[in-house]
């Protein structure tokens, strides 16, 4: 039982749970890394399933742990360069170099500010927006009222409404520039 | 699309997404309409949200995990070998107490009645005598006991040694199938049920004896 359910519930979650982690580390390799140290975890320990009561969420819950303390400890010696390739890779090529510098700022304030939302906003608007699963599903997988998810993902949007409608264009322009200076 | 037709719609599917009351399919057009060249002015700083997502959403696991993942599986298996050990021994350690109780049960049942029928003909005998029987039967139940104890007893020192045995010998088997061909996880598994059993056999008809020895020894 818990070897089938570690390849029927587990594995088909290993795309999204990359994602969940790429979002946060900004980085493939380390990414494809944390994923496998999960799911090495989850299938050495599968005599102990039983005491967890819901392995989606707990596997959300722990990716995005493992990948901030990853973070944490290579926020240090990290350099902006995988990532720069990363989003160089992924933008069209008939961007200008300019509006690609500026679609990266954008894109890193919006990281930033979906970064700064509490555990259950930034994990169910990934849910909705990246992974789009419908509300019930979402309600399904972290076990909670679908009420509660249009809640959370309400506050989640209205966060960034804010940020995008005026309130932030000043902050924008002035990380804008910080970034710009870190890049050259 | 009119351009005044195109912006009223965008506004409209937009207020609805702040709302949430947008489906998936609601917010998948949403992203194409923001992904577009010529975009109204006021609503160009919404854009890089949705270009955001877009971005998010393209990752895809490389070629390559998958048969890592499945080495580093394997590997972690063959290491979790030992852990399976103790549900099998626990399950003959039920087997032996289940085992002493029933040899007890059947003790005492050919004990009683074997007292049981003489008692009936003989209810008039001396005091001296019953007590007398009385003590003997309750010293040969007594004698019944501890031998059944002593065997199960046995059988559990056995049964230990047994265990030691088997370790090596699932280990030995999880390491050739390791070595060997089997890549499936799932079918590695049950080549190493089908091989514990037949070492649970050979325990048996062979290696009798020679657990004995050993336990002697220590």
């Amino acid at each position: 039982m818990k070897v089938d359910s570690f390849h029927t519930l587990i594995l088909p979650l290993r795309e999204k749970l990359f994602r969940h982690a790429l979002g946060i580390v900004r980085d493939r390799a380390e990414a494809e890394d944390i994923l496998q140290d999960l799911l090495l975890k989850l299938w050495s320990r599968r005599e102990e399933w039983e005491e967890i009561d819901n392995p989606e969420a707990y596997c959300y819950r722990a990716i995005r742990n493992m990948s901030l303390d990853r973070l944490a400890v290579a926020s240090n010696r990290k350099s902006a360069w995988s990532s720069v390739e990363e989003e160089e890779k992924n933008l069209i090529d008939s961007e200008s170099p300019h509006s690609r510098l500026v679609r990266k700022e954008q894109h890193a304030l919006i990281a930033h500010c979906i970064a700064q939302l509490p555990e259950r906003q930034q994990t169910l608007f990934r849910l909705r927006e990246i992974e789009e699963m419908s509300y019930r599903q979402i309600a399904d997988t972290l076990q909670i009222s679908e009420e509660l998810v249009k809640v959370t993902l309400f506050r989640a949007r209205k966060k960034l409404q804010e940020l995008l409608s005026g309130e932030a264009l000043k902050e924008k322009s002035r990380m804008g520039t910080s970034l710009d200076q870190n890049e050259r | 699309m009119d351009k005044e037709m195109k912006r009223d719609l965008i506004i409209e599917l937009l207020n609805k997404y702040w709302n949430c009351e947008t489906n998936l399919a609601e917010e998948q057009e949403l992203r194409r309409l923001f992904a577009e060249e010529e975009l109204p002015e006021e609503l160009q700083r919404y854009a890089p949200l949705f270009s955001y997502i877009e971005e998010e959403q393209a990752p895809r696991l490389s070629a390559g995990f998958e048969q890592r993942l499945q080495e580093s599986l394997r590997k972690a298996d063959t290491a979790v070998v030992p852990k399976h050990m103790p549900r099998r021994t626990r399950l003959m350690r039920i087997a032996a107490s289940i085992l002493l109780l029933v040899g007890m049960g059947v003790s005492l049942y050919f004990i009683t009645r074997q007292q049981n029928n003489p008692q009936y003909a003989e209810s008039g005998k001396a005091d001296s005598e019953v007590w007398e029987q009385a003590t003997d039967a309750l010293e040969k139940l007594a004698d019944a006991l501890r031998l059944s104890e002593e065997a199960s007893r046995e059988t559990l020192r056995q049964l230990n040694a047994m265990e030691i045995d088997w370790e090596m010998i699932d280990s030995l088997n999880s390491e050739t199938a390791a070595a060997g061909r089997d890549p499936d996880v799932e079918t590695e598994d049950a080549g190493e049920l089908f091989h514990s059993g037949d070492t649970i056999q050979e325990g048996v008809t062979t290696g009798y004896p020679e657990s004995i020895n050993e336990e002697e020894k220590i």
